[in-house]
Protein backbone atom coordinates (compact mmCIF):
# COMPACT_ATOMS: atom_id res chain seq x y z
CA UNK A 1 0.00 0.00 0.00
CA UNK A 2 1.50 3.74 -0.44
CA UNK A 3 0.06 6.93 0.10
CA UNK A 4 2.31 9.87 -1.15
CA UNK A 5 2.59 13.37 -1.03
CA UNK A 6 4.04 16.28 -3.05
CA UNK A 7 3.44 20.07 -3.67
CA UNK A 8 3.99 22.49 -6.65
CA UNK A 9 5.05 25.99 -6.63
CA UNK A 10 4.30 26.29 -10.36
CA UNK A 11 2.06 29.24 -11.46
CA UNK A 12 1.16 27.59 -14.47
CA UNK A 13 -1.68 25.21 -13.26
CA UNK A 14 -0.97 22.09 -16.23
CA UNK A 15 2.16 22.63 -15.06
CA UNK A 16 1.49 22.30 -11.53
CA UNK A 17 -0.34 19.32 -11.45
CA UNK A 18 1.86 17.49 -14.00
CA UNK A 19 4.43 18.84 -11.57
CA UNK A 20 2.51 17.09 -8.76
CA UNK A 21 1.69 13.68 -10.63
CA UNK A 22 5.69 13.76 -11.31
CA UNK A 23 6.38 13.77 -8.16
CA UNK A 24 4.44 10.60 -7.12
CA UNK A 25 6.23 8.25 -9.28
CA UNK A 26 4.84 4.63 -10.05
CA UNK A 27 1.57 5.36 -7.60
CA UNK A 28 -1.80 4.41 -9.38
CA UNK A 29 -3.84 6.60 -7.46
CA UNK A 30 -7.21 5.16 -6.89
CA UNK A 31 -8.13 8.62 -4.46
CA UNK A 32 -6.33 12.40 -4.76
CA UNK A 33 -6.86 14.68 -2.21
CA UNK A 34 -5.52 18.45 -2.42
CA UNK A 35 -5.06 21.27 -0.99
CA UNK A 36 -4.77 24.79 -3.21
CA UNK A 37 -3.94 28.73 -2.78
CA UNK A 38 -6.51 30.71 -4.02
CA UNK A 39 -3.53 32.23 -6.51
CA UNK A 40 -4.85 29.66 -9.07
CA UNK A 41 -8.07 29.95 -10.63
CA UNK A 42 -10.79 28.02 -9.00
CA UNK A 43 -12.62 26.42 -11.74
CA UNK A 44 -9.54 25.73 -13.72
CA UNK A 45 -7.63 23.94 -10.95
CA UNK A 46 -10.36 21.32 -10.29
CA UNK A 47 -10.80 21.20 -13.93
CA UNK A 48 -7.29 19.97 -14.79
CA UNK A 49 -6.46 17.65 -11.10
CA UNK A 50 -9.32 16.05 -11.89
CA UNK A 51 -8.19 15.39 -15.74
CA UNK A 52 -4.72 15.14 -14.73
CA UNK A 53 -5.38 12.26 -12.42
CA UNK A 54 -8.32 10.76 -14.03
CA UNK A 55 -9.78 7.87 -13.17
CA UNK A 56 -8.77 8.40 -9.76
CA UNK A 57 -11.14 10.08 -7.30
CA UNK A 58 -9.78 13.97 -6.74
CA UNK A 59 -11.37 16.52 -4.84
CA UNK A 60 -10.25 19.49 -2.09
CA UNK A 61 -10.53 22.85 -0.97
CA UNK A 62 -9.21 26.27 -1.21
CA UNK A 63 -6.84 27.38 1.50
CA UNK A 64 -5.12 30.26 3.55
CA UNK A 65 -1.66 28.52 3.24
CA UNK A 66 -0.58 25.23 2.39
CA UNK A 67 1.24 22.28 5.00
CA UNK A 68 3.77 19.89 3.14
CA UNK A 69 5.70 16.98 5.22
CA UNK A 70 8.62 19.76 6.37
CA UNK A 71 6.89 22.65 5.06
CA UNK A 72 4.58 25.35 5.71
CA UNK A 73 3.57 26.77 2.46
CA UNK A 74 1.48 29.78 0.85
CA UNK A 75 0.71 30.45 -2.92
CA UNK A 76 1.12 26.65 -3.91
CA UNK A 77 -0.53 23.01 -4.16
CA UNK A 78 -0.46 20.37 -1.86
CA UNK A 79 -1.57 16.90 -2.72
CA UNK A 80 -1.78 13.29 -1.09
CA UNK A 81 -1.99 10.33 -3.44
CA UNK A 82 -3.64 7.20 -2.13
CA UNK A 83 -3.35 3.82 -4.26
CA UNK A 84 -6.15 0.97 -4.60
CA UNK A 85 -4.32 -0.94 -1.51
CA UNK A 86 -4.37 2.00 1.18
CA UNK A 87 -7.76 3.48 0.59
CA UNK A 88 -10.20 0.64 -0.53
CA UNK A 89 -13.50 2.77 -1.61
CA UNK A 90 -14.14 6.60 -1.14
CA UNK A 91 -17.68 7.80 -2.10
CA UNK A 92 -18.31 12.09 -2.07
CA UNK A 93 -21.53 14.07 -1.90
CA UNK A 94 -21.87 17.55 -2.00
CA UNK A 95 -24.21 19.71 -0.24
CA UNK A 96 -25.21 23.07 -1.86
CA UNK A 97 -26.85 26.22 -0.52
CA UNK A 98 -25.72 25.63 3.05
CA UNK A 99 -25.45 29.47 4.03
CA UNK A 100 -28.96 30.20 3.32
CA UNK A 101 -30.29 26.27 4.16
CA UNK A 102 -31.39 26.78 8.23
CA UNK A 103 -33.18 23.87 8.28
CA UNK A 104 -30.34 21.98 6.91
CA UNK A 105 -31.21 18.65 9.06
CA UNK A 106 -33.44 17.29 6.21
CA UNK A 107 -30.32 18.32 3.84
CA UNK A 108 -27.76 15.67 5.58
CA UNK A 109 -30.10 13.04 6.54
CA UNK A 110 -30.71 12.92 2.65
CA UNK A 111 -27.10 12.47 1.78
CA UNK A 112 -26.60 10.40 4.38
CA UNK A 113 -29.02 8.09 3.00
CA UNK A 114 -26.33 8.02 -0.13
CA UNK A 115 -23.98 6.46 2.72
CA UNK A 116 -26.10 4.37 3.85
CA UNK A 117 -26.46 2.50 -0.10
CA UNK A 118 -23.13 2.40 -0.65
CA UNK A 119 -22.02 1.48 3.56
CA UNK A 120 -25.41 -1.67 2.84
CA UNK A 121 -26.44 -0.25 6.43
CA UNK A 122 -28.26 2.29 8.43
CA UNK A 123 -26.32 5.38 8.70
CA UNK A 124 -26.08 4.90 12.20
CA UNK A 125 -24.79 1.66 11.94
CA UNK A 126 -22.27 2.19 9.75
CA UNK A 127 -18.93 0.34 11.27
CA UNK A 128 -16.98 3.84 12.75
CA UNK A 129 -13.65 1.58 12.95
CA UNK A 130 -13.83 1.11 9.19
CA UNK A 131 -15.10 4.02 7.87
CA UNK A 132 -13.51 7.59 8.01
CA UNK A 133 -15.32 11.02 7.26
CA UNK A 134 -13.95 13.73 5.60
CA UNK A 135 -15.58 17.04 5.53
CA UNK A 136 -14.40 20.63 3.87
CA UNK A 137 -17.15 23.30 4.05
CA UNK A 138 -17.23 26.68 2.50
CA UNK A 139 -15.18 29.06 5.06
CA UNK A 140 -17.26 32.04 4.66
CA UNK A 141 -20.90 30.08 5.15
CA UNK A 142 -21.33 30.54 8.75
CA UNK A 143 -22.99 26.87 8.25
CA UNK A 144 -20.55 24.68 9.91
CA UNK A 145 -21.96 24.03 13.51
CA UNK A 146 -25.18 23.61 11.75
CA UNK A 147 -23.94 20.34 9.31
CA UNK A 148 -21.83 19.45 12.32
CA UNK A 149 -24.36 19.01 15.23
CA UNK A 150 -27.04 17.38 12.21
CA UNK A 151 -24.39 15.31 10.85
CA UNK A 152 -23.18 14.32 14.48
CA UNK A 153 -26.60 13.40 15.58
CA UNK A 154 -27.18 11.34 12.62
CA UNK A 155 -24.23 9.06 12.43
CA UNK A 156 -21.64 7.92 14.77
CA UNK A 157 -18.77 8.02 11.77
CA UNK A 158 -16.49 10.41 12.81
CA UNK A 159 -16.09 13.34 10.75
CA UNK A 160 -13.34 15.74 10.36
CA UNK A 161 -12.23 18.49 8.53
CA UNK A 162 -11.65 22.19 7.89
CA UNK A 163 -13.45 25.37 6.82
CA UNK A 164 -12.19 26.08 3.27
CA UNK A 165 -10.10 29.66 2.97
CA UNK A 166 -9.20 31.96 0.34
CA UNK A 167 -5.38 33.59 1.37
CA UNK A 168 -7.02 35.94 3.98
CA UNK A 169 -9.34 37.53 1.55
CA UNK A 170 -12.48 36.71 3.06
CA UNK A 171 -14.44 36.74 -0.30
CA UNK A 172 -15.28 33.49 -1.32
CA UNK A 173 -13.43 30.21 -0.65
CA UNK A 174 -14.27 26.51 -3.02
CA UNK A 175 -14.64 23.35 -2.65
CA UNK A 176 -13.10 20.87 -5.71
CA UNK A 177 -14.61 18.09 -6.08
CA UNK A 178 -14.81 15.75 -9.61
CA UNK A 179 -13.64 18.77 -11.64
CA UNK A 180 -15.97 21.04 -11.15
CA UNK A 181 -15.94 23.43 -8.06
CA UNK A 182 -18.69 24.94 -5.39
CA UNK A 183 -19.26 27.96 -3.27
CA UNK A 184 -21.31 28.07 -0.62
CA UNK A 185 -21.63 24.11 -0.18
CA UNK A 186 -20.20 21.32 1.63
CA UNK A 187 -17.95 17.85 0.64
CA UNK A 188 -18.76 15.30 2.56
CA UNK A 189 -16.17 12.15 1.74
CA UNK A 190 -16.79 8.65 2.93
CA UNK A 191 -13.82 6.65 2.97
CA UNK A 192 -12.43 3.17 3.84
CA UNK A 193 -8.82 3.13 4.97
CA UNK A 194 -7.57 0.04 4.26
CA UNK A 195 -5.20 -0.41 7.27
CA UNK A 196 -7.28 1.60 9.56
CA UNK A 197 -6.82 5.33 11.13
CA UNK A 198 -6.80 7.03 13.79
CA UNK A 199 -7.38 11.19 14.85
CA UNK A 200 -5.56 14.18 17.07
CA UNK A 201 -6.95 16.75 17.94
CA UNK A 202 -4.19 19.50 19.19
CA UNK A 203 -4.69 22.55 20.51
CA UNK A 204 -2.14 24.58 22.74
CA UNK A 205 -3.61 26.01 25.52
CA UNK A 206 -4.02 25.71 29.09
CA UNK A 207 -6.67 26.97 31.55
CA UNK A 208 -6.49 30.14 34.07
CA UNK A 209 -9.03 28.75 36.28
CA UNK A 210 -11.07 31.92 35.23
CA UNK A 211 -14.49 30.98 33.78
CA UNK A 212 -17.05 33.15 31.34
CA UNK A 213 -20.70 32.48 31.20
CA UNK A 214 -22.61 33.11 28.29
CA UNK A 215 -25.27 34.94 29.61
CA UNK A 216 -26.81 36.42 26.68
CA UNK A 217 -26.27 35.27 23.02
CA UNK A 218 -26.95 35.82 19.20
CA UNK A 219 -25.77 31.89 17.74
CA UNK A 220 -26.87 32.99 14.04
CA UNK A 221 -24.33 35.60 14.13
CA UNK A 222 -21.67 33.78 16.89
CA UNK A 223 -22.03 36.67 19.30
CA UNK A 224 -22.24 36.62 22.58
CA UNK A 225 -23.90 39.65 24.13
CA UNK A 226 -23.23 39.41 27.83
CA UNK A 227 -20.84 37.43 29.72
CA UNK A 228 -22.29 36.97 33.83
CA UNK A 229 -24.90 39.07 32.85
CA UNK A 230 -22.23 41.92 31.95
CA UNK A 231 -21.59 43.40 28.84
CA UNK A 232 -19.67 40.63 27.08
CA UNK A 233 -16.59 43.13 26.21
CA UNK A 234 -16.32 44.77 29.31
CA UNK A 235 -16.54 41.73 31.47
CA UNK A 236 -14.12 39.41 29.02
CA UNK A 237 -11.59 42.83 29.55
CA UNK A 238 -11.82 42.51 33.41
CA UNK A 239 -11.03 38.84 33.36
CA UNK A 240 -7.92 39.68 31.59
CA UNK A 241 -7.05 42.60 33.98
CA UNK A 242 -7.35 45.02 31.26
CA UNK A 243 -9.62 47.53 29.37
CA UNK A 244 -12.08 46.89 26.52
CA UNK A 245 -9.86 49.60 24.17
CA UNK A 246 -7.46 46.86 24.54
CA UNK A 247 -8.84 43.76 25.05
CA UNK A 248 -8.48 42.32 21.36
CA UNK A 249 -5.31 42.59 21.03
CA UNK A 250 -5.13 39.48 23.63
CA UNK A 251 -7.76 37.69 21.57
CA UNK A 252 -5.47 34.99 19.95
CA UNK A 253 -3.27 34.12 23.66
CA UNK A 254 -6.07 34.00 25.50
CA UNK A 255 -9.52 32.58 23.63
CA UNK A 256 -11.97 30.61 25.28
CA UNK A 257 -12.82 26.62 25.64
CA UNK A 258 -15.03 24.53 26.33
CA UNK A 259 -13.89 21.77 28.28
CA UNK A 260 -14.44 18.07 28.12
CA UNK A 261 -12.51 16.00 30.22
CA UNK A 262 -9.87 18.72 30.59
CA UNK A 263 -9.27 19.16 27.19
CA UNK A 264 -10.81 22.28 25.47
CA UNK A 265 -13.29 22.72 22.54
CA UNK A 266 -11.41 26.36 21.58
CA UNK A 267 -13.81 29.13 20.79
CA UNK A 268 -11.89 32.16 19.60
CA UNK A 269 -12.84 35.49 19.63
CA UNK A 270 -12.72 37.64 16.63
CA UNK A 271 -13.61 41.05 17.18
CA UNK A 272 -15.50 43.61 19.46
CA UNK A 273 -18.59 44.70 17.66
CA UNK A 274 -20.52 47.19 19.93
CA UNK A 275 -19.73 45.95 23.30
CA UNK A 276 -20.39 42.02 22.54
CA UNK A 277 -17.88 39.85 21.38
CA UNK A 278 -17.87 37.99 18.26
CA UNK A 279 -16.44 35.09 17.65
CA UNK A 280 -15.31 32.20 15.15
CA UNK A 281 -17.98 29.99 16.11
CA UNK A 282 -20.99 29.84 18.01
CA UNK A 283 -21.71 30.14 21.85
CA UNK A 284 -24.66 28.50 23.36
CA UNK A 285 -26.53 30.38 25.79
CA UNK A 286 -25.48 29.20 29.34
CA UNK A 287 -22.27 27.88 28.21
CA UNK A 288 -19.59 28.02 30.75
CA UNK A 289 -16.02 28.30 29.22
CA UNK A 290 -13.12 28.49 30.49
CA UNK A 291 -9.91 31.41 29.88
CA UNK A 292 -7.52 30.38 28.06
CA UNK A 293 -3.75 31.23 28.36
CA UNK A 294 -1.22 29.52 25.08
CA UNK A 295 1.44 27.55 25.16
CA UNK A 296 3.99 26.17 22.53
CA UNK A 297 2.56 25.32 19.59
CA UNK A 298 5.31 23.13 18.80
CA UNK A 299 5.93 21.27 21.76
CA UNK A 300 2.64 20.83 21.84
CA UNK A 301 2.09 18.95 18.24
CA UNK A 302 5.50 17.20 18.48
CA UNK A 303 4.11 15.75 21.73
CA UNK A 304 0.50 14.83 20.24
CA UNK A 305 2.59 13.33 17.21
CA UNK A 306 4.55 11.09 18.92
CA UNK A 307 1.65 9.81 21.15
CA UNK A 308 0.28 8.90 18.75
CA UNK A 309 3.38 7.02 16.84
CA UNK A 310 3.16 5.17 20.08
CA UNK A 311 -0.38 3.73 20.04
CA UNK A 312 -1.08 3.64 16.78
CA UNK A 313 2.84 2.71 15.24
CA UNK A 314 3.67 3.12 11.95
CA UNK A 315 2.20 6.40 10.48
CA UNK A 316 1.12 6.33 6.60
CA UNK A 317 0.24 9.28 6.19
CA UNK A 318 -1.68 12.88 7.91
CA UNK A 319 -3.92 15.20 6.62
CA UNK A 320 -3.72 18.22 9.32
CA UNK A 321 -6.73 20.65 9.34
CA UNK A 322 -4.72 23.29 10.88
CA UNK A 323 -6.55 26.69 11.53
CA UNK A 324 -5.24 29.74 10.21
CA UNK A 325 -5.02 31.87 13.82
CA UNK A 326 -2.01 29.26 14.44
CA UNK A 327 -0.50 30.14 11.05
CA UNK A 328 -0.88 33.47 12.08
CA UNK A 329 0.78 33.18 15.88
CA UNK A 330 3.77 30.79 14.48
CA UNK A 331 4.06 33.75 11.65
CA UNK A 332 4.54 36.09 14.38
CA UNK A 333 6.86 33.53 16.28
CA UNK A 334 9.06 33.35 12.98
CA UNK A 335 7.92 29.39 13.82
CA UNK A 336 6.67 28.17 10.77
CA UNK A 337 9.72 25.95 9.58
CA UNK A 338 10.67 24.70 12.64
CA UNK A 339 6.33 23.29 12.70
CA UNK A 340 7.00 22.50 8.65
CA UNK A 341 10.01 19.92 10.47
CA UNK A 342 7.64 18.76 12.78
CA UNK A 343 6.12 16.69 10.16
CA UNK A 344 9.36 16.36 8.03
CA UNK A 345 9.52 12.34 8.02
CA UNK A 346 5.53 11.40 7.77
CA UNK A 347 3.86 12.08 4.48
CA UNK A 348 1.24 14.95 5.12
CA UNK A 349 -0.64 17.27 3.47
CA UNK A 350 -3.00 19.87 5.28
CA UNK A 351 -4.00 23.67 4.90
CA UNK A 352 -4.37 26.64 7.12
CA UNK A 353 -8.46 26.41 7.80
CA UNK A 354 -11.23 28.81 8.75
CA UNK A 355 -12.20 26.68 11.41
CA UNK A 356 -11.61 22.67 11.92
CA UNK A 357 -14.31 20.17 12.31
CA UNK A 358 -14.47 17.25 14.29
CA UNK A 359 -17.58 16.34 16.63
CA UNK A 360 -18.60 19.88 16.31
CA UNK A 361 -16.77 23.24 14.81
CA UNK A 362 -13.77 24.71 16.64
CA UNK A 363 -11.28 27.07 16.32
CA UNK A 364 -7.29 27.49 17.24
CA UNK A 365 -6.73 23.87 16.92
CA UNK A 366 -4.98 21.29 14.45
CA UNK A 367 -7.51 18.21 13.79
CA UNK A 368 -5.89 15.62 11.82
CA UNK A 369 -6.52 12.38 10.57
CA UNK A 370 -3.71 9.87 10.73
CA UNK A 371 -3.48 6.92 8.25
CA UNK A 372 -2.07 3.75 9.58
CA UNK B 1 -38.39 14.10 43.51
CA UNK B 2 -34.84 15.09 41.93
CA UNK B 3 -32.03 13.01 39.61
CA UNK B 4 -34.15 12.89 36.58
CA UNK B 5 -31.79 15.12 34.83
CA UNK B 6 -29.16 12.63 35.08
CA UNK B 7 -31.20 9.46 34.72
CA UNK B 8 -32.25 10.90 31.12
CA UNK B 9 -28.62 12.17 30.04
CA UNK B 10 -27.24 8.39 31.44
CA UNK B 11 -30.30 6.97 28.91
CA UNK B 12 -28.94 9.44 26.07
CA UNK B 13 -25.33 8.05 26.32
CA UNK B 14 -26.25 4.50 27.22
CA UNK B 15 -28.79 4.05 24.04
CA UNK B 16 -26.60 6.12 22.08
CA UNK B 17 -23.33 4.23 22.61
CA UNK B 18 -24.60 0.82 23.25
CA UNK B 19 -21.33 -0.23 25.11
CA UNK B 20 -19.03 1.11 23.25
CA UNK B 21 -16.66 3.27 25.46
CA UNK B 22 -15.37 5.69 22.50
CA UNK B 23 -19.28 6.63 21.28
CA UNK B 24 -20.09 7.39 25.00
CA UNK B 25 -17.19 9.87 24.96
CA UNK B 26 -18.56 11.15 21.72
CA UNK B 27 -21.81 11.12 22.65
CA UNK B 28 -20.93 13.67 25.99
CA UNK B 29 -19.33 15.86 23.79
CA UNK B 30 -21.46 16.40 21.43
CA UNK B 31 -24.15 17.07 24.38
CA UNK B 32 -21.80 19.54 25.81
CA UNK B 33 -22.25 20.78 22.75
CA UNK B 34 -25.35 21.15 22.64
CA UNK B 35 -25.29 22.75 25.72
CA UNK B 36 -26.00 20.17 28.17
CA UNK B 37 -23.07 20.23 30.83
CA UNK B 38 -23.57 16.43 31.36
CA UNK B 39 -20.94 16.60 34.32
CA UNK B 40 -23.11 19.51 36.17
CA UNK B 41 -25.72 16.41 36.87
CA UNK B 42 -26.23 14.14 39.69
CA UNK B 43 -28.98 12.02 41.55
CA UNK B 44 -29.59 14.91 43.86
CA UNK B 45 -29.77 17.81 41.37
CA UNK B 46 -33.32 19.32 41.10
CA UNK B 47 -35.59 18.22 38.24
CA UNK B 48 -35.44 21.92 36.69
CA UNK B 49 -38.23 21.76 33.83
CA UNK B 50 -36.11 23.94 31.44
CA UNK B 51 -33.18 21.48 31.45
CA UNK B 52 -35.60 19.01 31.60
CA UNK B 53 -37.32 20.32 28.75
CA UNK B 54 -33.50 21.08 26.71
CA UNK B 55 -32.59 17.22 27.77
CA UNK B 56 -35.79 16.11 25.66
CA UNK B 57 -34.92 18.03 23.01
CA UNK B 58 -31.32 16.98 22.47
CA UNK B 59 -32.80 13.13 23.08
CA UNK B 60 -35.12 13.68 20.09
CA UNK B 61 -32.08 14.65 17.84
CA UNK B 62 -30.14 12.04 18.86
CA UNK B 63 -32.82 9.64 17.89
CA UNK B 64 -33.51 8.38 21.02
CA UNK B 65 -36.67 8.12 23.27
CA UNK B 66 -37.14 9.22 26.82
CA UNK B 67 -39.78 9.50 29.13
CA UNK B 68 -39.61 13.02 31.04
Amino acid sequence: MSIKVSYSTQKEIVRAAHDLKSQFGTLNPALVIFFASTAFDPASISKVMHDTFSPATVFGCSTSGELVSGAMLKNSIVAMAFDAASVKSTHIEILQNVKTEKNIRPKIKTMLGAFEKYAKCPALEIDVNKYLGLILIDGLSLSEERIMDAVGDLTNVTFIGGSAGDDLKFSATYIYAQGRVYTDAALFALLEPANGFDIIKTQSFQQTGKTLVATKVDEATRTVMEFDGQPAAKRYAEVLGTTVADVSKLFMKHPLGLMVNGEPFVRSPQRIDHGNVVFYCNIKEGMALSLLNSTDIIADTKKSIEAKQQTAGTISGIINFHCILRTLDLEQQGATDQYGKVFANIPSIGFSTYGEEYIGHINQTSTMVVFK
Amino acid sequence: MAGKIKIAINKIIEDRSKGNATLATTTRTKMLLKGIDVNSYNEHSPDDPAILKKVKEVADELGINILI
